[in-house]
């Protein structure tokens, strides 16, 4: 399978050179000479973002370089994903995640590097942006199907609302269907434990490191 | 006449381009302003307002008109008369921060939560310092630990305006916050009437970088313009993050966020006073957060007092801040090297004394060093006098080849205004240093904490007040209890 090794190679270029365009023309050739397209979501686009996530957190890169590798990433991996579908096929995924930051707080650039770094290492995400207000954050979970919400806050003040969210899933009866994670500057393990959160991270590494170390506990 | 020492960034013509590069984009996209008011009063004034984005697109000679109708100089008013503020383009004070989520604890030296008596002993070592003027209060903190948090700023405020005679800021968070503290306000100034004659406060309005004027804060600000209070309209760009990364991009989308905020304020009370703020930074791309003791800071301040006086606005900058965790070295080169930009730039109000941590922490022996620090630059602020009884000729003619100066009258006349006495760092011979217990500078710092939180009398506020504020106090506890 050479054209199979040069193809995963154009894409691990598309990404070490940040260049969504070439990332989509990889991926529009990986359909068009047939190739198992789950080795390529993996060995194409997979790998180098995993490998650009390391060096970032080696500090080597810095993190335009990682937001812009992940966006090839997303655009090659959106082509695979449509052609995968209509062939009936699915992405393995390990698991769904729905972020988004809480009511009454706009900062956005936490939550981006997390679902980014979730994405990158195999997560489902689908991110609902920021202010979000705590009913949409358990509709989307419910729509999504997701096993894991995760949410931040950067203020003392909106970290609140995410005993809310907590709280609003078991009024529904619904809060063991998720695994929760909490995070943002205010936030602490000690917070968590508080709010009953099932998890807590200081950074995207850690919320990846730490949903990898329970994946067996969230329970589908 | 003094020669005083001055420090520029930027040319005329670099400022003329900030400005057409601020104004362009005031046009193209827009700014987003999410307060019905300030978008009534734009629209008003002739701006192009959408009503369903919420985007404002600002004329630029609705922009310099409004900044014409800004002040260079006012006062912001203390409860003692005495520590009224007379701020101007040219005047140099500064406001130490007092609230923050965590206070440094020496014993320990850990960041702890921030309790209301933290407040208190914070505010009261601030009014002992001779180079603090304008006060950050516990009205402005997110949280006080232990205190109903929404009953904060009520807090907040009371225990800051009982421990200083200095002006103290109030906050314009919300519009009900906003409220509260100008009530209890009115009442520390003797009144409605007083509170408009002298309004013994100040505040601070942060459009959100970029380009955004968030409901809330805009809607507080809105409350103090209609008392004539002053208000530092100070943007937070991130350069890479929330702003370009060029320094010159940052320059100017700051100037946009700050001159469309100044031009809803002076639309709604016309000559209200307003400072230009920055705390414009960078992001730290290899950790992805803000970087609050980068020098590229003091390049920022510097440029932003530039752009702010040919406003002829006094301008509001950011300094002696510092993203160690501890007061170490890095706090001391941090601290120090941005003051002095800012100092010697033109800053007219600089805020962040006593912050570590990325401003996360505050402490009370960081602010007994930063008032060192400041001490220090505004001596170099003072330049050096030169006429004839300065460069000593007959003096020299006097002592001679060989003699020595320490037995002149000369030398005893201007010792004093010509020396800066550091009261923390050590110059001492080492057997000296070692006698007197090895103390560096945080030690000799934490000692004078304890002396000041011994000996420091604070004037009381006067008779009947603080009872009434503390009704007030209780009041707004219990409606926030009810809402809740």
């Amino acid at each position: 399978m050479a054209d199979a090794e040069r193809i995963y190679e154009m894409m691990k270029k598309s990404i070490e050179t940040y260049d969504s365009d070439a990332a989509v023309a990889a991926a529009e050739q990986a359909v068009a000479e047939g190739l198992d397209l789950v080795e390529a979501v993996e060995k194409g686009f997979a790998n180098p973002i995993r490998e650009l996530g390391e060096a970032f957190d080696r500090m080597e890169v810095f993190l335009p370089e990682l937001t812009l590798g992940a966006d090839a990433m997303k655009a090659g991996v959106a082509v695979l994903e449509k052609a995968l579908n209509a062939q009936g096929g699915k992405l393995e995924t390990k698991g769904i995640v729905v972020v988004g930051t809480v009511e009454g707080d706009i900062h956005d650039i936490g939550k981006s590097v997390v679902a980014t770094l979730l994405q990158a290492n195999g997560y489902q995400v689908y991110d609902l942006g920021v202010d979000v207000p705590s009913p949409r954050i358990i509709e989307a979970a419910e729509s999504h199907n997701a096993d894991i919400i995760a949410m931040s806050a950067l203020l003392s003040t909106t970290m609140l609302y995410q005993r809310d969210v907590i709280e609003l899933l078991k009024n529904k009866g619904v809060r063991d269907k998720y695994f929760v994670l909490v995070g943002g500057a205010p936030v602490t393990q000690a917070w968590a434990d508080e709010i009953g959160a099932d998890g807590f991270a200081h950074d995207a590494f850690e919320a990846v490191q730490l949903l990898d170390s329970v994946k067996e506990g969230w329970g589908k | 006449m003094r020669f005083q020492p001055t420090l520029k960034v930027l040319s005329d013509d670099q400022i003329y381009r900030i400005h057409q590069a601020a104004l362009q984009m005031l046009m193209d996209p827009g700014v987003l302003v999410k307060s019905e008011e300030a978008r009534r009063l734009l629209a008003q004034a002739g701006a192009e307002v959408d009503e369903k984005t919420m985007i404002c697109r600002i004329p630029g000679y609705i922009v310099e008109e409004c900044l014409r109708k800004a002040p260079s100089a006012f006062t912001v008013y203390a409860r003692d008369c005495a520590n009224d503020v007379h701020v101007s383009t040219t005047s140099v004070h500064i406001e130490p921060m007092i609230g923050r989520l965590n206070c440094y604890d020496h014993a320990s030296r850990q960041a702890l939560p921030t309790t209301l008596k933290d407040v208190g002993d914070l505010i009261r070592i601030a009014d002992a310092m001779p180079n603090y003027h304008l006060l950050h209060s516990g009205a402005i903190m997110p949280q006080i630990d232990g205190i109903p948090i929404r009953a904060t700023h009520a807090y907040g405020y009371l225990e800051s305006v009982r421990n200083s005679t200095k002006p103290v800021k109030a906050t314009s968070r919300e519009k009900i916050m906003a409220e509260d503290c100008l009530r209890m306000v009115a009442v520390v100034a003797g009144g409605e009437a007083e509170l408009r004659r002298r309004p013994c406060t100040f505040t601070t309005d942060n459009p959100v970088a970029p380009l955004h004027h968030d409901r809330d804060q805009m809607e507080g600000a809105l409350l103090y313009a209609s008392y004539g209070i002053p208000i530092d309209v100070t943007s937070e760009p991130q350069a890479g993050a929330t702003s370009p990364v060029t320094i010159a991009g940052l320059l100017a989308q700051q100037t946009a966020d700050v001159i469309s905020g100044i031009t809803i304020i002076q639309l709604a009370n016309p000559g209200n006073p307003v400072w230009y703020g920055t705390c414009g930074s960078i992001m730290d791309m290899r950790v992805g957060r803000i970087a609050i003791g980068a020098i590229e800071m003091g390049l920022i301040n510097v440029a932003s007092a530039q752009i702010a006086h040919f406003y002829d606005v006094p301008c509001r900058g950011t300094a002696s801040a510092t993203d160690s965790k501890e007061l170490d070295f890095q706090a001391g080169y941090e601290k120090t090297s941005v003051m002095t930009m800012a100092v010697l730039g033109g800053v007219n109000k600089i805020f962040y004394p006593g912050t570590m941590e990325g401003a996360m922490t505050v402490s009370k022996e960081g602010l007994v060093l930063d008032n060192e620090i400041a001490g220090a630059i505004y001596r170099v602020l003072e330049g050096i006098d030169v006429v004839d009884n300065t460069l000593g000729v007959q003096l020299a003619q006097k002592v001679g080849p060989g003699g020595h100066y320490l037995n002149q009258r000369h030398t005893m006349q201007f010792i004093r205004q010509e020396q800066f006495m550091p009261l923390l760092a050590d110059r001492q011979i080492r057997e000296r240093w070692e006698a007197a217990g090895q103390k560096n500078m945080v030690a000799k710092a934490h000692d004078t904490v304890v002396k000041i939180l011994a000996e420091h009398q604070v004037d009381p506020l006067p008779e009947g007040t603080e009872e009434e504020l503390k009704r007030i106090v209780r009041e707004i506890e219990k409606r926030e209890e009810k809402r809740s």
